[in-house]
């Protein structure tokens, strides 16, 4: 049996989706323009969006590369990360490229990468995996850098080489503040696939969106706003799930409870 | 390669006591200065040369900053010193390696392994068969008083409770040598009491080589064989005194013999003459 606290603090998460959708809804009623259609307007939408075999395969073409980016990127990210923390040579090399790349909108490079590889896959997904590597790299270089040298010294009377010590201290000791890095990564690869859709128009759900924009649909273009926000919210609530099943030895920390998990 | 020997500080030894044990631990003429940008370079140790015979629970006593810790480290090969040599055994340290235990005062524990996982870690890197491993852990743990807390993580333990995981992690690969740095410095006077009651009841069961670094002059007197009294930057070693009281010791019966208490009066009157201020007693 729950109890009311816990009930409502379960619950809290879905109030406030409804109760956003309540001010939009009234917002709406209010405003009553053609292009910002009712929260009941743009919910209707969507099961003919997710319906249509077309916009599914759009969809699931932008997952895809989403996953390939996200996983390429955290997989060459995380070993970088941790030798930047271990090694001051390796930091400096890398820290200034680092540094012009952090602030340049990902997106931005987008026509450039075009020039280069077209306006297939390949271009958007190297635009998600470069979105995806600066938070990881980033969490991963301050989690190895805060590695306690006595951890490693212990390691090393046991008879663990450099390259062990690596592996089977650092990674581990630093695995909570890279996983805090994967999940920024996560949000950031959806916002980078949507926005490298906006810009090489050719598929994807970013496409569906801004072509419904284009023609005036505006109960679609919402409707995709949600059903992006609903693939953002479940990610990262999936990610969260893991994250805690392989940290849970790590010092309890106060997290927001933003996640359906 | 050349084998200077090392320039005994033992003076106050009478020769014929000096036992005919082996040397485990050679301090040649050994310096530490630390380089820092900015600031002036940093002697930490000068000169340091000490001998630690096969067996011998030796205590370095110094104020905090005397550079007792680095010494340690470069037995430990953790640091390599700017001049002179650690020898363990006749050959030269270079390194870390399993024949010298470290047990640090930050715990150092391994966070995202159990309590048997930690203690196991050692012996299952050196090729020890897993269900072994898990078997002398379990009667380690035991030993320093864990039972049941084997799945536990370091995280669910006390500080007193850690200590005693890492105590155990390290003894479980067998090394020759325990370096102790401040072990029990972070722990409340009770549990310092009580780990180290257990630690002497350990040592006495199998007497490895203890080096054991503190700032705590009843702690040196009351579990060591020798203690080494070093001075305040640049760390220097004031002299080595033979702790002459009985195995096993019982803390109610030292507490009240005389020569313990003169020991500790003695030493501590010793650190006042070296260090006028910024004394920890």
């Amino acid at each position: 049996m729950m109890s009311g606290r816990a009930l409502l603090g379960r619950l809290a998460p879905w109030l406030a989706c409804l109760g956003l959708l309540g001010v939009w809804q009234i917002a709406a009623l209010i405003l009553d323009t053609e292009s910002f259609p009712t929260a009941w307007q743009a919910v209707r939408a969507i099961p003919s969006i997710l319906g249509d075999k077309e916009s599914l395969i759009n969809i699931l073409a932008s997952l895809r590369r989403m996953a390939i980016g996200f996983g390429v990127g955290v997989m060459m990210s995380i070993p970088l990360g941790l030798m930047m923390g271990r090694s001051r040579g390796v930091a400096s090399f890398f820290n200034p490229l680092l540094m012009v790349i952090y602030p340049v909108p990902k997106a931005a490079l987008m026509p450039i990468i075009m020039l280069w590889l077209g306006v297939g896959d390949v271009a958007k997904t190297l635009v998600i995996f470069l979105g995806v590597s600066l938070p990881v790299i980033y969490h991963s270089f301050q989690g190895a850098k805060a590695v306690e040298e006595k951890m490693l010294w212990s390691g090393a009377a046991m008879g663990l080489s450099a390259a062990q010590r690596m592996i089977r201290i650092v990674l581990p000791a630093a695995l909570p503040e890279i996983l805090t890095g994967c999940r920024t990564g996560l949000v950031l690869a959806l916002i980078t696939m949507i926005t490298s859709e906006m810009i090489a128009r050719q598929s994807g759900a970013g496409n569906i969106l801004f072509n419904a924009l284009d023609m005036g649909q505006y109960d679609t273009v919402y409707a995709m706003i949600i059903i992006v926000g609903a693939m953002g919210i479940g990610l990262d609530a999936a990610f969260e799930n893991l994250r805690g099943r392989l940290v849970k030895w790590s010092e309890p920390g106060f997290d927001i409870p933003l996640s359906f998990a | 390669m050349k084998l200077v020997p090392s320039r005994s500080n033992f003076e106050t030894e009478p020769a014929a006591a000096r036992q005919p044990a082996a040397a485990m631990i050679e301090i040649d003429r050994v310096s530490q200065v630390f380089r820092t940008s900015g600031r002036q370079d940093h002697l930490a140790l000068s000169d340091i040369s000490l001998t630690i015979e096969d067996g011998a629970f030796v205590s370095i006593l110094g104020p905090s900053g005397c550079g007792k810790s680095t010494l340690l480290y470069i037995v430990g090969g953790f640091v390599s010193p700017t001049e002179g040599a650690a020898r363990m055994k006749g050959r030269a340290i270079t390194g870390p390696g399993p024949d010298r235990g470290p047990v640090f005062q930050e715990f150092a524990l391994f966070p995202w392994k159990s309590v048997l996982g930690n203690v196991m870690y050692g012996p299952r890197q050196q090729g020890v068969k897993s269900a072994e491993a898990e078997a002398q852990s379990r009667a380690l743990l035991e030993m320093v008083g864990l039972k049941g807390f084997e799945h536990f993580y370091p995280k669910e333990l006390s500080g007193g409770m850690k200590q005693r995981v890492a105590l155990a992690r390290t003894l479980a690969y067998h090394p020759a040598v325990l370096l102790m740095d401040e072990p029990f410095g972070a722990l409340d006077a009770h549990t310092r009491t009580r780990l180290q009651n257990d630690l002497l009841n350990i040592w006495e069961r199998d007497r490895k080589t203890v080096l054991f670094v503190t700032h705590s002059v009843d702690e040196a007197v009351y579990l060591s064989d020798k203690v080494v009294v070093m001075t305040r930057s640049p760390g220097r070693i004031k002299k080595v005194v033979d702790i002459d009281l009985p195995r096993p010791r019982r803390r109610s019966e030292l507490l009240l013999d005389p020569r313990y208490q003169k020991y500790i009066v003695d030493i501590e009157r010793m650190i006042d003459d070296t260090s006028e201020n910024e004394l920890r007693p």
